[in-house]
């Protein structure tokens, strides 16, 4: 039986159009029809070194990367020796021979397509097109759409000049006569094309840029940062064109406080970092609670501590995000699952950052960063946004003055009568300094209490499954989608298990994790750092026992890692 | 800020005055400076609702809660790039920064050269007074190594830095010093920040009583000394060489360096303009550009 949701790695060294050519399977495939999952690695050097990008695509929704790939491209001997071991039976394997720079041993079971890519390139006297031919190789061999593929290049290359476009078509109609002379030998096919569908094509990284612009952000500061970068790169283009304001900052204490500034000044403002650049904003942020002052964080978080693992993988910034700040510094945080959510829920960070006038913190990760996914078109005019509420201009202005949902009216400067100060002193109701003790608790109660009805604000949590469970998956960020897949297979094995996928990380839903708890015998908490982040607050903060699982190998979770362990603990 | 376009009142000195009480030491330079600050205020006609004051934390960094106008006490060191977001947010509207040498050249020293270099249309005023005051005195940035404080009781380890000396160097558009002692002078320099559009830096040595024991106001008298009257404020060259004098025992007063050079602000504006930038943008075209 042919197989239709399949996992193309293409892997090889950095410069030799790894990247590209899954840019352009994924393009084509989408334009097909195709849902798209990527994920891809690359070296922390900016030349050479080891790069992969994996297409993962079906018809059906895909929610991870899947567990390896079904399909190997690999370009040269690095990009053998690093997979070997996964090419197990049924694998196909497309790789650069006679001529290249390797010899693989080729498992019982593995379905071997040598293809002469450099020596086509060669004899084409263009070592550049040589992904060009494995392209037409890969089109021809799993059914990847030509049509949409042509048209993909055409648009690539239309405005390099006509040679150079007949130069990359002829490569690629190469690499697919050298395929098809050797014959399908595989299951592997990429189902035919569907009407497609009403969707982007968008980086983790380049959905947050976009969410912030559809959010109505006027104001960007940003220090470069990995895995983050990409976001200011966004912003960078196209806030101009909505007459708003991007500055590169001298360091991250000085964005979040051009951020914090911004704010004040009446504009929605927002940042956007990685773990080391949230530790040095802690102070700010804390000055961002005490003044009652909207700013928004967007952590692409990465392996750390420290200098870390800058372009890997991991979700261990929960501890810093919800508590980085000396005092007691009330903030929201959320985490996104996967492309789609990070530009809806950057959009609703900004308008929870906006109502509450606090800080939000929205953690991405660096999986989703560069992992391009199709995603439904947003509609700009669906987009809701939420102003913070102002001041009408009556009665005597006091700043902190008490209300009933503990949310004060802010004054644009500018505005006659308005003026005021935003502290970080311990303050009165009108803003002058206040250190006495009973003022002191009314102003925590004040700006902890507002954010009670956050868990109204947005939709806190989602339950995948019904009724009674052996085994409950409490999953946040991008693991979500893993567990997705895992619950979906255990399910369809007749295992009994649900899956809890909370957005909505602090102030912490705790009804929420407590209902769901209810209706399963144990509580598995996957997640991709060392010490079960989420594990620790729900010990914390419910009265839930769970079993903590952990990686921290800088990669995500797989959805058979995920099946084992219930299989284990059932 | 260039205060051209900011809205105009006829308001007294006494009327940017806000209802909190002063807290300084009797005999501080800084009263001189807040009411030089009341003075170019008046002078200059800022309407108060146009006028955002912005500090750090020191003794200095308290003077917004006295000033009539929009305010923020942020934290130690962070008054430069909360102001420079605060400006770009809003160019329309004025941005006075008061804070003190520990805060400006210390804890926040890696924000100076920026937001000179970048041209921030803002009016930085420096209460330098040689000491952390809050902090019940220790050496700042600016000590003489003279000086036994508390963290220095043989004499300080350090030379003091050249505040002028660095503006210069970073490309501050505006450069004046002066002595709380002669607040006219204040006064002028302060004005003279306001009106002129770019980053305007005015160090103003101010006596410290309760804790800076040689850096008295009369050693200050004794130590400024006005800029000559033949002083071409176009010349950096000789800006530099009159700022190099604070390192010989003396020091100049009045205004030093005046350049023009595009904010970043405008710089910004010219962006938002090449890209025919709207507030009403189809963001359908920025949604297309990421469709397969």
């Amino acid at each position: 039986m042919e197989k239709k949701d399949l996992v193309i790695r293409i892997a090889g060294e950095g410069g030799e159009g790894v990247i590209s050519t899954g840019d352009f399977i994924a393009a084509a495939c989408a334009r097909a029809g195709q849902e798209v999952y990527t994920f891809k690695t690359f070296p922390a050097e900016i030349k050479g070194g080891y790069a992969m990008y994996q297409v993962r695509t079906s018809l059906d929704p895909l929610f991870n990367q899947g567990d390896t790939f079904d399909i190997l491209c690999a370009f040269n001997g690095e990009a053998y020796e690093v997979n070997r071991h996964r090419l197990v039976p049924g694998t196909a394997f497309v790789y650069d021979y006679p001529a290249g720079d390797f010899e693989p041993e080729i498992p019982d079971g593995v379905i071997a397509y040598p293809i002469p890519m450099s020596q086509t390139a060669k004899d084409m006297k263009s070592y550049r097109s040589k992904n060009m031919v494995a392209l037409g190789a890969l089109s021809a061999l799993f059914n990847i759409n030509e049509k949409t593929l042509i048209e993909v290049l055409i648009d690539k290359f239309k405005s390099k000049g006509p040679e150079n476009l007949s130069f990359n078509l002829e490569a690629f109609h190469k690499g697919k006569e050298l395929a098809a002379a050797l014959g399908k030998k595989d299951l592997w096919r990429v189902a035919d094309p569907v009407p497609a569908k009403d969707v982007l094509i968008i980086s983790g990284n380049d959905a947050v840029g976009l969410g912030a612009i559809l959010g109505g952000i006027r104001f960007y500061s940003a220090y470069p940062i990995t895995p983050a970068t990409e976001i200011a790169k966004f912003v960078a283009v196209h806030i101009p064109k909505v007459m708003g304001t991007l500055i590169q900052a001298e360091d991250e204490i000085a964005s979040i406080s051009q951020v914090l500034g911004a704010s004040y000044a009446g504009k929605r403002a927002m940042t956007a970092t990685s773990g080391p650049g949230l530790s040095l904003m802690g102070e700010m942020l804390g000055m961002a609670s005490m003044s009652e002052t909207p700013v928004l964080v967007v952590d692409v978080q990465r392996g750390g501590p420290g200098t870390g693992m800058p372009t890997k993988h991991e979700q261990s910034d929960l501890f810093l995000a919800i508590h980085g700040s000396h005092g007691d510094a009330p903030r929201i945080v959320m985490a996104v699952e996967d492309v789609g959510d990070c530009i809806h829920m950057t959009v609703e960070a900004l308008n929870l950052a906006e109502h509450y006038q606090c800080p939000v913190i929205l953690l991405s990760d660096g999986s989703l960063a560069f992992s391009t996914q199709t995603v439904p078109a947003p509609k700009p005019g669906a987009v809701k946004i939420v102003e913070r509420k102002r001041w009408d201009g009556t009665g005597e202005y006091k700043r902190y003055q008490a209300s009933p949902d503990g949310i004060s009216p802010m004054a644009d400067p500018g505005t006659p009568q308005g003026m005021h100060v935003a502290t970080g002193l311990e303050h009165g109701p009108a803003g002058a300094p206040n250190h006495s003790p009973p003022n002191h608790e009314a102003m925590h109660r004040k700006r902890f209490g507002k954010l009670k009805t956050v868990v109204d604000f947005v939709a806190p949590t989602q339950v995948d499954g019904e009724g009674q469970a052996d085994v409950g998956i409490i999953a946040w960020g991008s693991t979500i989608g893993v567990v997705r897949e895992a619950v979906a297979r255990l399910r369809a094995d007749g295992i009994k298990v649900k899956g809890f996928y909370p957005k909505l990380m602090y102030p912490m839903p705790v009804a929420h994790y407590e209902a769901f708890a209810a209706t399963c015998n144990k509580i598995l908490v996957p997640e991709v750092n060392f010490q079960g982040q989420l594990s620790h607050f729900i010990r914390a903060e419910t009265a839930i026992m769970p079993i903590s699982m952990t990686i921290c190998g800088g990669v995500p979770f797989t959805p058979i890692q995920i099946m084992n362990k219930v299989r284990e603990i059932l | 800020m260039s205060i051209a376009a900011v809205k105009k009142t006829t308001l007294k000195p006494k009327d940017y005055k806000s209802d909190v009480s002063v807290v300084w030491c009797p005999g501080c330079g800084h009263y001189g400076i807040l009411n030089a600050i009341y003075r170019a205020l008046s002078e200059a006609g800022v309407d108060p609702s146009q006028l955002i004051s912005i500090s750090g934390i020191g003794c200095s960094s308290r003077s917004p809660y006295f000033i009539n106008s929009y305010k923020m006490h942020t934290l130690h060191g962070r008054a430069g790039p909360v102001a420079t977001g605060a400006q770009l947010a809003r160019p329309d509207l004025a941005i006075l920064v008061l804070g003190g040498d520990g805060d400006g050249f210390s804890i926040g020293g890696g924000h100076m050269p920026h937001m000179a270099r970048k041209n921030v249309d803002m009016t930085y005023v420096l209460f330098d007074n040689g000491i952390y005051g809050l902090t019940k005195g220790q050496y700042s940035p600016t000590s003489r190594p003279e000086m036994k404080a508390y963290t220095t009781p043989y004499g300080g380890p350090e030379e003091p830095m050249n505040p002028l000396l660095y503006m210069l160097t970073y490309g501050a558009t505006y450069v004046a010093q002066a002595f709380a002692g002669k607040p006219s002078v204040c006064a002028e320099l302060i004005k003279g920040g306001l009106e002129h559009r770019g980053f305007s830096y005015i160090n103003i040595y101010s006596q410290c009583p309760s804790f800076n024991k040689i850096d008295t106001i009369e050693f200050y008298r004794d130590l400024v000394e006005a800029v000559p009257k033949d002083h071409d404020v176009t010349d950096l060259g000789a800006a530099i060489n009159l700022a190099r004098q604070s390192s010989e025992g003396r020091a100049p007063m009045g205004l030093l360096y005046k350049a023009d050079r595009p904010t970043l602000d405008q710089r910004m504006h010219a962006m938002v303009e090449g890209v025919n930038g709207r507030p009403d943008y189809d963001l359908n075209q920025i949604i297309d550009l990421n469709r397969p």
